[in-house]
């Protein structure tokens, strides 16, 4: 018998002569407050798709104060340019990333720029205790390529609403309720203005101690299933299927999580030919190593990187 | 000339020797044909196999070095730790045995 979150005994008591069931009942009235509707595939993700890269990255965080945090990066390496012909071109570059972030239990700031002029922002704030405002904007020096969004969560006892609002007028709203302990089903809704599209989409979620199933449809012709069982509390496994009913494209992907004293390794393969790996090493305090691999059997392409991340 | 230096003799020229129609009889049979045609399938086929084998062996290598080659060493370096620390344990821990120096 695992143990449930947010089971209470029956508020009524039982009569004489009933014995109280073995059997935990469960009360509706006192479910937990669901993941928000953007997460409801975290661990799969967490597990299948890190953050692979090519080339060297170096990640240096300095902590000034308690709240403050500036942090420097370089990365060298190619990067792949989207061409018309079927091959893509991967041109080498470099740049260097500086950011400043400041955490403070209610406001979280959080800054990056780089050299080649793009500048990244995101703002979360925490105005009462149920409601949150989350802003997130990219500059970019091309023109009509920046974007930025605000979003508006409500946390309820039991549910979980959100609004979201994009410039080229993009609006969406989210909202996830907790039906029993392990079960939240939710739904969102979308209107692009600029490119005339709208959607809705349904989402499911089961989740034990042990193992988390959750599924996904979308009126843009996607559906996204994944499953994630946690085989010990080193290992776990995960497996994710994706499928668009517009374009007919398949896709299905397994993988495993080692997290381990010293380093956290991350294997997936793919159906479609693909197989990747990802390593942190922990090689003393806040030093930590990052090797990252991705094979491409099918399109012949092979992309190793290697990294350093200094700073807690 | 030539059917004068071959050997089983008796030849007169311009006849064809015992031992070349026996040889073009049986170059020329049906049995020899087809063994000829199975042998150069054969050799097609096994041509075509090693090729698939090889790209196998390829993909399957490659893809246990990317994807279990690193969990191996990880997981052994995480017993060594742990034998050294049971090790370090077993010294430190009990306290009625003398340290060993």
């Amino acid at each position: 018998m695992a143990s449930h979150i947010g089971v209470v005994p029956p508020p009524m008591t039982p009569a004489k002569g009933n014995e109280p069931k073995t059997a935990e009942k469960i009360d509706y009235l006192n479910l937990p407050c669901p993941i928000p509707y953007e997460e409801i595939h975290r661990e799969a993700l967490m597990s299948l798709k890190p953050e692979l890269f090519e080339g060297m990255r170096f990640d240096f965080t300095k902590g000034l104060n308690q709240k403050f945090s500036l942090s420097h990066s370089v990365f060298m390496g190619p990067m792949e340019v989207p061409s018309q012909a079927s091959e893509t071109i991967k041109i080498p570059t470099a740049h260097y990333e500086f950011g400043a972030n400041f955490l403070d239990p209610k406001l979280m700031l959080f800054g990056r720029i780089l050299t080649d002029g793009r500048l990244n922002a995101r703002v979360k704030c925490d105005l009462t205790d149920n409601l949150i405002l989350k802003a997130n904007s990219q500059l970019t020096s091309e023109p009509h390529m920046s974007h930025g969004m605000v979003n508006f969560d409500y946390k309820g006892k039991d549910f979980r609403i959100q609004f979201q609002l994009g410039n080229g007028a993009l609006f969406g709203a989210s909202y996830i309720q907790s039906v029993t302990p392990h079960l939240s089903l939710g739904s969102e809704v979308f209107w692009a203005g600029q490119h005339r599209k709208s959607g809705i989409g349904l989402a499911a979620r089961y989740n034990t101690d042990k193992m988390v199933a959750t599924g996904q449809v979308a009126s843009t012709g996607m559906v996204a299933l994944s499953y994630v069982q946690k085989v010990s509390e080193k290992v776990s496994l995960a497996s994710d299927f994706m499928y668009n009913y517009m374009s007919r494209d398949v896709t299905a992907s397994f993988g495993y999580d080692y997290v381990l004293r010293q380093c956290r390794l991350r294997g997936k393969i793919d159906s479609n030919g693909c197989t990747a790996a990802f390593l942190e090493e922990r090689l003393n305090m806040g030093l930590n190593f990052i090797l990252s691999a991705e094979i491409d059997h099918w399109k012949k392409d092979y992309k190793f990187g290697f990294g350093l991340t200094v700073g807690e | 000339m030539a059917s004068q230096s071959r050997k089983g003799g008796k030849n007169r020229s311009g006849e064809e020797g015992v031992l070349a129609r026996v040889t073009s009889t049986i170059t020329q049979s049906s049995i020899v044909q087809r063994g000829k045609v199975v042998a150069s399938d054969a050799a097609f086929v096994t041509k075509k196999l090693l090729k698939s084998t090889g790209k196998a062996a390829w993909i399957a290598g490659t893809t246990f070095l990317i994807l279990v080659v690193p969990l191996i060493i990880e997981m052994d370096r995480e017993q060594q730790m742990n034998e050294l620390e049971m090790q370090q344990a077993s010294l430190l821990g009990t306290p009625s045995v003398a340290p060993q120096k």
